[in-house]
C-alpha cells in the first residue's frame, strides 16, 4: 500500500520514487506548492475512494499525515519497505 | 462522460514538449478571475496531439483586469494568437452573488448594465489592441436563490440577473468575428454544478473548476482551438452494418435489420443518422465505407422506409468487398479532401485498428458496443467546428453529391467529348462587383492547382483593381445539368498600355478543370482584347509545387515564349471549345 502512495506522490509532483519518504513535504519536494497539494489530494481521494474534509487537507503537512488520514478512513499503509 | 487523463498527467506531458519537434506553433493565453493552474497546460498538449505547439501564458491570479488595459503587461508581451477570458458568477456579483435583494430591481438592473459595459469595454480594448481571437465564458446562472421557489416570481432577480447578462455579451458579439462567447453555463450543466464546483478545493485555493474537470474544460475549449488552426474536420465516414442500423444486411435481409420506431434498438440508430443529417445540412460531408453487396445495400439506403440518411445525403458510396483502407484512400481522392479531415465509424474493432495503423491522420472514433451510445458519442465530438458559418458550407453537401453525379455520368460515357457534352455547362463571365469580390478574394487565397500566377489577394485588393481604369477584373460561373458550381473561376488583366495586356491572375477551381472552362476564359480574354484595338496577350506561368495542371495552359492554346512570358497574338486563331454555352452579362 505504500507504494501505491508513493507512486501517486511521484507521478503528482514529477519526481523519481525513491525520492520519496514518509517525510516527504512541501519543504522537500521542489513543486509540492499549494495548487499540486490539492492535486495531490484528488489523486489519493480517486485512488482510494474517500473524501477528506477540509480540515484534514490542511493538517496534511507531510506524507506521515497523509497516512494517519487514510487510516481514518479505514484505508491502511503499511509501514513496510518501499519497494 | 468522456474519460479524460488526470490533470497532473497533463502538467507533467507538457514539461516534456518542445517546440523543435513541431512544425507548426501557436500562442495561447488563459486569463480570468479565479485560479486558472493546469489549464495551459492541458491545451498544450492537447494542441501537441494535434501537431501543433502551443506557447502558453496563464494571467496572474484574478489580474485579468491589469493584463488587459496595461498596454505593458506580460499579457501583450506574449502576443497571443488565441486567448481564454474565463470569469465567474461570484467574481461578477460580489456581495449580491449572497445578497441580492439588499438593493431594488432597479437598482440590480443598472449593475448588471454597469458590469456588461465594463466587460464588453474591456473586450474590445483587448480585441483592438491585439490581433488576437478572444473567448470569452459566459456565466454560470445560480441555481440556488435565498428565495427558493419564489425567485421565480422576483422582478430582475438573482437568476434573472445572470441570465441578462449572458443574453447582452452574445448580442454584442454576435457579428464580431474575432470574439467568442463561450458556453461555460452549458458546460457546467452537461457535466453537473456538483462535479465542476468543488467547495473544499474552493475554500483551500480559490479553485473554482475542479481540478478533475479541467481536462474536460481544455477538451472543451479546443472546440475553438481547432477551427481556428484549421485542425478541424469536414467530412464523415460510414459504415453500414450495425453503425447505420441494427444488423447485417447480407444476413438479416431488409425486413431483419433493425431500423424501427417501435424497437429501442432501432431508435438508437434512427437519432444517430438524424444527428449525422443535421450536420451534413450545414456543411459536413457524409460517405460510405462498407463491406456489403452494393445492390442489397442500396436497396436499405434507397427504400427502407425508416432510413433517414438517403442517397442523395452522401458524396461517395464505397460499397464492395475491397478493404476498409483502400476504400477510404479513394473517398479521400474522390471527394478530394485531406485524410485528416476524415472521422471514421464503424462498429467493428478489427476494422478501426486495421485504419488506425495505416492511416493514423483519419479520427477513427472508438465507438462504444452500445447502439445507444453511439449519438452522445457524435456529439461529444469537437472536430467538426467551424469559426463561420458560409452559404458554402450550407450547400457543401449537396454540390459533393452533384459532383458525384457528374463522376458517375462519366463512369457511364465512354467518350469523354460525349459526356461534356451531356453535363451541358453553361457560363456565365461577370465584371467583379460588391457580391463577388469577397469570393473572387477567397478563390486567390484558396486556390492552388490550376493557378498560373498564385498571386494571393485580400478583399481591399480585389476592389481596388476592379475600381482602377487599368485593371479588369472578371469572374466566371459555372453551371450544368447536376448543379450550380457557383463562382469557381477569376482573372484578373492589366491594360499596360494600348497595344499590350497582362494577365495578372488566372485561375479555376479544381472542382472544374478539365472540362474546356479555362479555354472559354482565355476566349473571352482575347475577344475583349480585340475588340479593345489590343495586339498581343503576355502572361506568365509561375511554377510552384501544386500547380502542374496548368503548366501547359498557355502552350496548349498556341501561346509563345518570349522573355519569359507566354505571348498571343490577338489576330491569330484560338481553339474554342463547343460543348459549352456562354450565358450573356445581363
Amino acid at each position: 500500500m505504500s507504494n501505491k502512495l508513493y507512486e501517486i506522490l511521484s507521478q503528482v509532483f514529477n519526481v523519481d520514487i525513491s525520492l520519496i519518504n514518509d517525510q516527504s513535504s512541501p519543504e522537500t519536494i521542489e513543486s509540492w506548492d499549494s495548487f499540486h497539494g490539492l492535486a495531490l489530494i484528488d489523486a489519493i481521494e480517486m485512488e482510494f475512494n474517500i473524501q477528506f474534509s477540509i480540515s484534514e487537507i490542511t493538517d496534511i503537512k507531510n506524507v506521515d499525515d497523509i497516512k494517519k488520514h487514510l487510516k481514518n478512513h479505514s484505508v491502511e499503509i503499511d509501514n513496510g519497505k518501499k519497494f | 462522460m468522456s474519460s479524460e487523463k488526470k490533470l497532473s498527467f497533463f502538467i507533467n506531458e507538457s514539461k516534456s514538449l518542445t517546440e523543435s519537434n513541431f512544425e507548426k506553433n501557436t500562442r495561447i493565453a488563459v486569463i480570468g478571475s479565479f485560479t486558472l493552474n493546469g489549464l495551459a497546460e492541458t491545451l498544450q498538449v492537447k494542441c501537441a496531439e494535434l501537431k501543433i505547439f502551443s506557447h502558453i501564458f496563464t494571467g496572474g491570479y484574478n489580474q485579468y483586469n491589469e493584463e488587459i488595459l496595461n498596454p505593458k503587461s506580460n499579457l501583450y508581451s506574449f502576443k497571443p494568437e488565441i486567448c481564454f477570458l474565463l470569469l465567474d458568477t461570484r467574481t461578477i456579483l460580489g456581495d449580491l452573488f449572497f445578497n441580492p435583494y439588499d438593493i431594488s430591481n432597479n437598482d440590480r438592473k443598472n449593475f448588471i448594465e454597469t458590469k456588461f459595459n465594463e466587460l464588453a469595454n474591456l473586450i474590445s480594448y483587448f480585441s483592438e489592441q491585439s490581433q488576437c481571437k478572444i473567448i470569452i465564458s459566459n456565466f454560470v446562472a445560480p441555481t440556488y436563490s435565498p428565495y427558493g421557489i419564489v425567485e421565480s416570481k422576483t422582478e430582475y432577480g438573482l437568476q434573472k440577473m445572470i441570465t441578462d447578462l449572458n443574453s447582452k455579451l452574445l448580442d454584442k458579439f454576435k457579428n464580431n468575428p474575432l470574439v467568442f462567447v463561450f458556453n461555460f453555463n452549458g458546460f457546467v450543466t452537461n457535466h453537473g454544478q456538483n462535479n465542476i464546483f468543488d467547495y473544499r478545493q474552493y475554500y483551500l485555493g480559490d479553485v473554482r473548476v475542479s481540478l478533475e474537470k479541467i481536462p474536460h474544460l481544455a477538451n472543451e475549449l479546443m472546440s475553438y482551438v481547432k477551427p481556428i488552426l484549421g485542425k478541424n474536420r469536414k467530412c464523415i465516414v460510414l459504415d453500414l452494418d450495425n453503425t447505420l442500423w441494427g444488423g447485417i444486411i447480407g444476413e438479416d435481409g431488409f425486413n431483419g435489420i433493425k431500423l424501427g420506431h417501435n424497437d429501442p434498438i432501432g431508435k438508437s440508430y434512427i437519432e444517430f443518422q438524424k444527428h449525422l443529417l443535421s450536420l451534413h445540412k450545414r456543411g459536413i460531408i457524409l460517405t460510405v465505407n462498407s463491406k456489403n453487396n452494393f445492390d442489397d445495400a442500396m436497396k436499405v439506403i434507397r427504400e427502407h422506409p425508416n432510413m433517414v440518411l438517403r442517397e442523395e445525403n452522401f458524396a461517395c458510396l464505397k460499397i464492395n468487398w475491397n478493404d476498409k483502407v483502400s476504400n477510404l484512400r479513394e473517398i479521400a481522392q474522390e471527394v478530394n479532401i485531406g485524410l485528416d479531415s476524415m472521422v471514421f465509424f464503424d462498429d467493428d474493432q478489427m476494422n478501426r485498428d486495421f485504419v488506425i495503423s495505416a492511416i493514423p491522420e483519419v479520427l477513427t472514433v472508438e465507438m462504444p458496443k452500445d447502439p445507444s451510445q453511439y449519438v452522445p458519442t457524435l456529439l461529444k465530438l469537437n472536430d467538426f467546428n467551424i469559426t463561420k458559418i458560409t452559404e458554402e458550407d450550407k450547400s457543401r453537401g449537396k454540390m459533393y453529391v452533384e459532383q458525384r453525379k457528374r463522376t458517375e455520368l462519366q463512369k457511364s460515357t465512354n467518350d469523354f467529348n460525349e459526356y461534356l457534352k451531356k453535363l451541358d455547362i453553361k457560363l456565365s463571365i461577370k465584371n467583379a462587383n460588391e457580391f463577388s469580390i469577397p469570393r473572387i478574394s477567397q478563390l486567390t487565397l484558396k486556390t492552388n492547382q490550376f493557378n498560373l500566377t498564385t498571386r494571393r489577394y485580400q478583399e481591399e485588393d480585389i476592389l481596388k483593381f476592379s475600381s482602377s481604369d487599368d485593371k479588369i477584373v472578371e469572374c466566371v460561373k459555372v453551371s450544368d445539368k447536376f448543379g450550380d458550381n457557383g463562382i469557381t473561376g477569376t482573372y484578373i488583366i492589366i491594360k499596360k498600355n494600348n497595344e499590350e495586356w497582362i494577365i495578372d491572375t488566372f485561375l479555376l477551381s479544381c472542382r472544374i478543370i478539365g472540362r474546356g472552362i479555362e479555354d472559354i476564359m482565355m476566349n473571352q480574354i482575347i475577344e475583349k482584347a480585340k475588340t479593345a484595338g489590343i495586339k498581343r496577350i503576355k502572361g506568365q506561368f509561375i511554377p510552384t509545387e501544386k500547380n502542374k495542371p496548368a503548366e501547359n495552359f498557355y502552350k496548349d492554346l498556341g501561346f509563345k515564349q518570349e522573355d519569359g512570358f507566354w505571348v498571343f497574338n490577338t489576330n491569330d486563331t484560338i481553339k474554342k471549345p463547343e460543348h459549352i454555352e456562354m450565358v450573356k452579362n445581363e
